[in-house]
């Protein structure tokens, strides 16, 4: 029987004080999948209970934000917008912005609003930050289909370009997450942190080539500009959407991944450092 | 010599108290929480073991004991004695300062049920949400599903959101994911304590009915008579450590009798 099978492959668990730096357990998460995809499930059918009314505040969030910047910025102020039309130009960035601090601000949170479980229950407490950035996948599946009729509209095509979206995404989440973890892990040891990153990711999205292009950032200064990883993802979803600029050569990609990936490693290490603590210190 | 099932090696447990408002920001709730345990353990044993100074203090220091397959252990003391700590550490929901525990058998911890759950979704989400967190696979959820909903008796609801559910049938929901858990070490918490004496009867039943099966249980209560029932060792913890392990009657006589004497 499998069962009887399972057990006898049993390997005794040692529970040990912290020591020094632990490295988050992969394969023990690989183990919990299921509690994940439950977790996934759970936090989309709450979000979705009511259909209509589920999908309708997803979509609400990124229109409201575009109608508000396209009468600010569009037509009172009329930011050059390398002559596309504002509403699409500001949603190409908008939506890839939306995706990146969801997940941001949702793993950061993960750990605080589960506490009830946490400090009932034993699982990988990495399965909670990885559950709401899978989740957010559906979020922006919504802000894309908003911007693909936004792009119909204005006699925008879909081109073969789309097909470098999937690295795209994945990227983005790749980064988002491991920008939440560390948050998350913060979170844990410093509680104002929580205050912060509201600030934090309100100036973030300023700071980066949103709602107004690239070329409105005088010459000199457009260095530091690229120091934000965000700002060459924007514009390369751009380049996808809009086919504005140019697409950065493959090497930057490799690099952007290898840094998103060590970006990553460090809040998973750090949240599974801080993990040890929680339950003692909420 | 029969099956090892849990061993801990000299287990202590250290709780840092923030007097003040420090950098370290989780420090104000952990305060709160924590001062009334450490005032009470201070005005019990002023020469606690490990007194280092007013900002820390031993939840547990010292624990040593083994408990074999098949074995029943109750865990008595007073409140703060670190009964919740211990079974906190072997759920391995908080780590130890020191020592070391090693757990030979699949183990399941139940230290409130309704773990998980999640009022907006129906009876039959939160069976596989909750199963999921206290550790069954998605298979073994499914072949018991049914069994699950049986001993529940909640049939007819079994689609509909849990926040429409009546506290009876919670609690019966979330009792019934619990016990077809099939763990070989089961820790409970004071879990006895819910529901009405009709249900108490029925958890007891099932407890024997796991014990029966070969399940090794550790039990943390405030019910004499429930860990008499079913506990065929006691462990007696006093401020941390372990004041007498024996058999269940003889201990809880002892710690009811030391009760008397200090009233």
């Amino acid at each position: 029987m499998a069962e009887s099978q399972q057990i006898k492959e049993f390997k005794p668990i040692i529970i040990t004080p912290p020591h020094g730096i632990e490295f988050p357990d992969f394969k023990e998460v690989w183990e919990h999948r299921d509690l994940l995809i439950f977790l996934v499930r759970r936090e989309l059918k709450s979000r979705f209970q009511q259909t209509v009314i589920g999908v309708l505040w997803i979509a609400l969030q990124p229109i409201i934000q575009m109608l508000i910047f396209y009468l600010v910025l569009g037509i009172l102020v009329k930011v050059p917008t390398d002559n596309v039309p504002y509403p699409v130009f500001f949603l190409s960035g908008f939506i890839v912005w939306q995706f990146f601090s969801q997940i941001v601000n949702a793993s950061a949170f993960s750990m605080l609003s589960n506490i009830g479980i946490i400090v009932k229950s034993y699982f990988p407490r990495l399965v909670l930050p990885l559950a709401v950035t899978i989740s957010s996948i559906v979020d922006f599946l919504v802000s894309f289909v908003i911007i693909l009729v936004l792009m119909a509209m204005n006699g925008l095509p879909i081109t073969t370009r789309f097909l470098l979206l999937p690295v795209l995404l994945i990227l983005t989440m790749l980064f988002a997450s491991g920008v939440g973890l560390l948050f998350g892990a913060l979170m844990v040891s410093f509680r104002d942190v929580k205050n912060f990153l509201g600030f934090i990711l309100m100036i973030w999205m300023y700071i980066t080539p949103i709602m107004y292009p690239m070329s409105l950032i005088p010459e000199q200064y457009r260095v530091y500009a690229r120091l934000n990883p965000l700002t060459s993802l924007v514009e390369t979803y751009r380049w996808v959407f809009l086919g504005t600029g140019s697409l950065p050569p493959w090497s930057n990609f490799l690099i952007s991944f290898i840094v998103a990936l060590l970006i990553w490693l460090i809040g998973a290490i750090y949240f599974r450092n801080m993990e040890n603590m929680i339950a003692d210190v909420m | 010599m029969a099956r090892l099932s849990i061993k801990a090696e000299n287990v202590s447990k250290k709780y840092y108290i923030k007097h003040h408002m420090g950098s370290q920001a989780g420090s104000s709730l952990k305060e709160a929480l924590n001062q009334p345990i450490a005032g009470l353990l201070r005005s019990i044993n002023p020469n606690h073991n490990h007194y280092e100074n007013p900002d820390t203090f031993w939840a547990l220091s010292n624990i040593c004991f083994e408990v074999e397959h098949g074995e029943s252990v109750g865990l008595i003391g007073r409140n703060g004695a670190g009964k919740s700590t211990l079974l906190k550490i072997l759920s391995r929901i908080t780590r130890p300062t020191e020592g070391r525990i090693i757990i030979y058998e699949r183990i399941n911890s139940l230290l409130e049920i309704g773990t998980g759950f999640n009022m907006d979704l129906s009876g039959r989400d939160n069976i596989y949400l909750n199963g999921s967190f206290l550790g069954m696979k998605r298979v073994e959820i499914d072949r018991k599903f049914d069994e699950i909903v049986d001993f529940s008796g909640i049939e007819t609801f079994i689609e509909t959101p849990v926040k429409y559910y009546s506290s009876g049938m919670f609690v019966r929901l979330a009792f019934s994911v619990a016990v077809h858990l099939t763990p070989e070490i089961l820790l409970l918490d004071e879990v006895l304590a819910v529901g009405d004496a009709e249900f108490k009867q029925k958890s007891l039943n099932k407890m024997k009915e796991l014990l029966g099966s070969g399940a090794t249980i550790i039990l943390v209560s405030h019910s004499e008579s429930s860990i008499k029932e079913i506990c065929n060792r006691v462990i007696w913890l006093s401020n941390g450590q372990i004041e007498m392990d024996g058999p269940s009657k003889l201990v809880v006589d002892k710690y009811i009798q030391s009760i008397h004497q200090s009233e």
